[in-house]
């Protein structure tokens, strides 16, 4: 509750600064209320967090003058809709000089038209799918991995633990950037030589996939992934623990890497795998003021104790603000077009991993890792090999034995 | 389709209608007598379930024990709300009813969302997950636990408006409020009563619903749409209708989203729609009689 009315005030002392000079301010529409109101927390949080570091080592040096940056945001209440009229507001009314992405593909969708026509730049940190850049957005830089890459992780993982796994089934929520996931995670379970049995995609907001589970049941696969979002994941783990569906590893886009995972499914969420952008045992030597995974992860943790694990959300957030602090060094200039130059050109190591992107403006030269709960009731990164915390446990007992 | 998971099915779906005949029943209450199409319903469902997460969290309450507890709190806010709100405009054209009610279900998700934060949360039991099995069909206990509660709130809710005189003063009110009043029956305690008795519904809907699905402070929303859609195909009238639009609900939402689980709204709205047309008088808004 507090950090609500210390961002509450921030966001009022942000408003009243937007006029005077020598401030960079930063518009975003991120999703406070609605379905992912949790994640676009973690999103607010990162953007706040790198805009009070750059500003507590002095701010962006411009050609000899320096900047203090602000962060203006609106709820968009997962409404992809209403992301694209903030964005508006933003831009016209607000006068914002760049933008932030908001969270979730849809709504970063809608608002890169937006960003496109006014011809702002948008980093986005938290919109993955790569339908947006297919359509030749020039203003629009995705900081992440692509959604088609989330689980490639996750199979290597249980590959590299048991070559015999022939069968897997897939679940996906119907939504723009689930799909991709389901979509690539089936294309590279065929790369790998596996038979994709089931392969579903269900609606939105569903409250129950029991129906989805029973059919998988039928089909006895060896590994089940689901490509959802976090109440997703702990719907199908529930469920599939009612109904007695074991297969022999389960793995999720998005869920296992919120700390909320094993808060709400206890011992159930062990053995199980999570795909992740970013894990703090990552070994990364960037050049940004963290440095580090471990250093970032600490330092935000001083500032925010409520949290015990960083989620990736808030790493991949912050690292957006510091592309743009860097891209504005080296173009020299605030303003948009140039700026929006810098990024298509930046190549930087951070903290976060490698940030450059490709000629759409998608970062495809980060990997993603996966994680595992185990027993210990921890989550340790298990993949990459050579990165890797703990070994994985494999396979995931079935549910009566436990 | 194999024998097996036919039978699963069918036990998803009769799991599945009675929470959603409870989602549902209060609801169908208090849009047939009162007509006011309830749209805060949903946000009573998720104090509901918040009540049951706290009781376990905090002094480990077994959540089937706390729903008298969910229901009785309920009961009050439900209470307090008609007499000094919903009772303003209790004869205001319908879009006064949906303002009112469309901004109070705001006003708590908001007030939860301070409170509670966007975390998700569940009751996890040590039976969570537990179940029997009958051949190759699994009935978890919990879910058949809820049924048990549900199966039991509707046969009383039931009871109550066709045996007590309370009962059978709200069913009059709902039918002919100026002969009610004729006979001797305080109206405004009655619309309060009424009010009250299908909030506490939900709070015991949302204390079933914790233990079953993950839930934040947004929960609610979707469960009013599944309440009207219900109130809708079985129509309003008695709790037999509600019974019957969860139990045709259910069967949709669960065998077709075993099958293409991409179309399982676009099916459920589309019968939504074909029963319109073909026997409108689903949603002649019909008082319990």
């Amino acid at each position: 509750m507090r950090r609500t009315l210390c961002s509450a005030a921030g966001l009022l002392l942000g408003s009243m600064t937007v006029l005077a000079a020598d401030t960079i301010v930063f518009g975003a529409a991120i999703s406070i209320t609605g379905k992912t109101a949790k994640e676009g927390e973690y999103t607010r949080d990162g953007y706040q967090f790198a805009v009070d570091k750059i500003n507590e080592l002095g701010g962006i040096k411009v050609g000899g003058k320096t900047y203090r940056v602000e962060l203006k945001y609106y709820d968009d209440e997962t409404k992809p809709e209403r992301t694209a009229q903030l964005i508006e507001k933003l831009i016209n009314e607000d006068k914002v000089n760049l933008i932030l992405g908001p969270y979730g593909s849809s709504p970063t969708g809608t608002a890169a038209p937006i960003v496109e026509r006014y011809k702002i730049p948008m980093v986005e940190a938290n919109g993955s799918a790569e339908a947006i850049f297919s359509k030749g957005y020039k203003y629009t830089f995705m900081i992440l991995s692509p959604a088609k890459n989330y689980l490639r992780g996750v199979i290597d993982t249980i590959l590299a633990k048991d070559p015999s796994v022939k069968t897997v089934a897939i679940l996906g929520e119907n939504e723009a950037f689930s799909k991709e996931v389901a979509g690539g995670a089936a294309d590279f379970a065929k790369e790998k030589g596996l038979d994709v049995v089931y392969y579903e995609l269900y609606p939105t907001n569903a409250q129950d996939v029991s129906a989805l589970l029973t059919a998988i049941k039928g089909k006895n696969p060896h590994i089940i992934l689901g490509s959802g979002h976090l109440q997703d994941s702990l719907l199908i783990v529930k469920q599939a623990k009612d109904l007695g569906v074991s297969p022999r590893a389960m793995g999720f886009s998005v869920g296992p890497s919120s700390p909320e995972f094993r808060a709400n499914l206890g011992k159930a969420a062990d053995y199980v795998f999570g795909a992740t952008q970013w894990t703090e045992v990552l070994k990364y030597n960037g050049e940004d003021a963290w440095k580090t995974p471990k250093a970032f992860g600490d330092a935000f943790r001083s500032k925010h104790p409520n949290y015990k694990i960083v989620p990736y959300q808030v790493a991949e957030s912050a690292v957006a603000v510091i592309a743009y602090q860097k891209a504005i060094e080296k173009a020299g200039t605030i303003e948009p077009t140039k700026v929006r130059d810098s990024l298509a050109a930046l190549d930087i190591m951070t903290f976060y991993g490698r940030i450059k992107f490709d000629s759409r403006g998608v970062n495809v030269y980060k990997p993603m890792a996966a994680e595992q709960y185990q027993p210990d009731g921890n989550k340790y990164t298990v993949w990459p090999f050579d990165v890797a915390e703990k070994p994985a446990l494999y396979p995931m007992p079935p549910w009566d034995k436990r | 389709m194999s024998g097996a998971e036919l039978g699963q099915i069918a036990v998803n779906a009769t799991l599945l209608s009675g929470i959603l005949a409870l989602v549902a029943l209060g609801f169908s209450l208090v849009w047939g007598i009162m007509n006011i199409v309830n749209l805060s319903h949903g946000a009573f469902i998720v104090i509901g379930a918040y009540l049951t997460y706290w009781m376990h969290e905090l002094w480990n309450v077994d959540p089937f024990l706390s729903v008298p507890v969910s229901m009785a709190v309920l009961f009050g806010l439900g209470y307090f709300l008609q007499r000094s709100l919903i009772n303003q405009i209790i004869r205001a054209p319908l879009l006064a009813t949906f303002l009112l009610t469309f901004g109070l279900e705001i006003l708590i998700v908001n007030l939860l969302n301070f409170f509670f934060k966007a975390d998700t949360r569940s009751v996890m039991t040590p039976y969570s997950g537990t179940g029997f099995t009958i051949g190759a069909v699994r009935v978890p206990y919990i879910r058949l636990g809820a049924l048990g509660v549900s199966t039991v709130l509707v046969l009383l809710l039931g009871a109550f408006l066709t045996r007590s005189r309370l009962g059978r003063a709200i069913r009059g009110t709902g039918m002919d409020i100026d002969a009610a009043r004729l006979t001797g029956v305080k109206a405004p305690t009655i619309y309060a009563l009424t009010f009250a008795i299908g909030a506490s519904l939900a709070g015991a809907a949302g204390s079933l619903l914790s233990m079953v699905v993950p839930f934040d402070p947004n929960l609610g929303g979707g469960y009013t749409e599944r309440a009207f859609v219900i109130c809708v195909l079985g129509g309003l009238g008695n709790v037999v209708n509600v019974l019957i639009g969860a139990a045709v609900y259910s069967v949709v939402e669960v065998f077709v989203g075993s099958r293409l689980p991409a179309l399982s709204q676009a099916v459920t709205f589309g019968i939504l729609v074909i029963l319109l047309v073909v026997r409108p008088q689903g949603i002649a808004g019909k008082s319990f009689n």
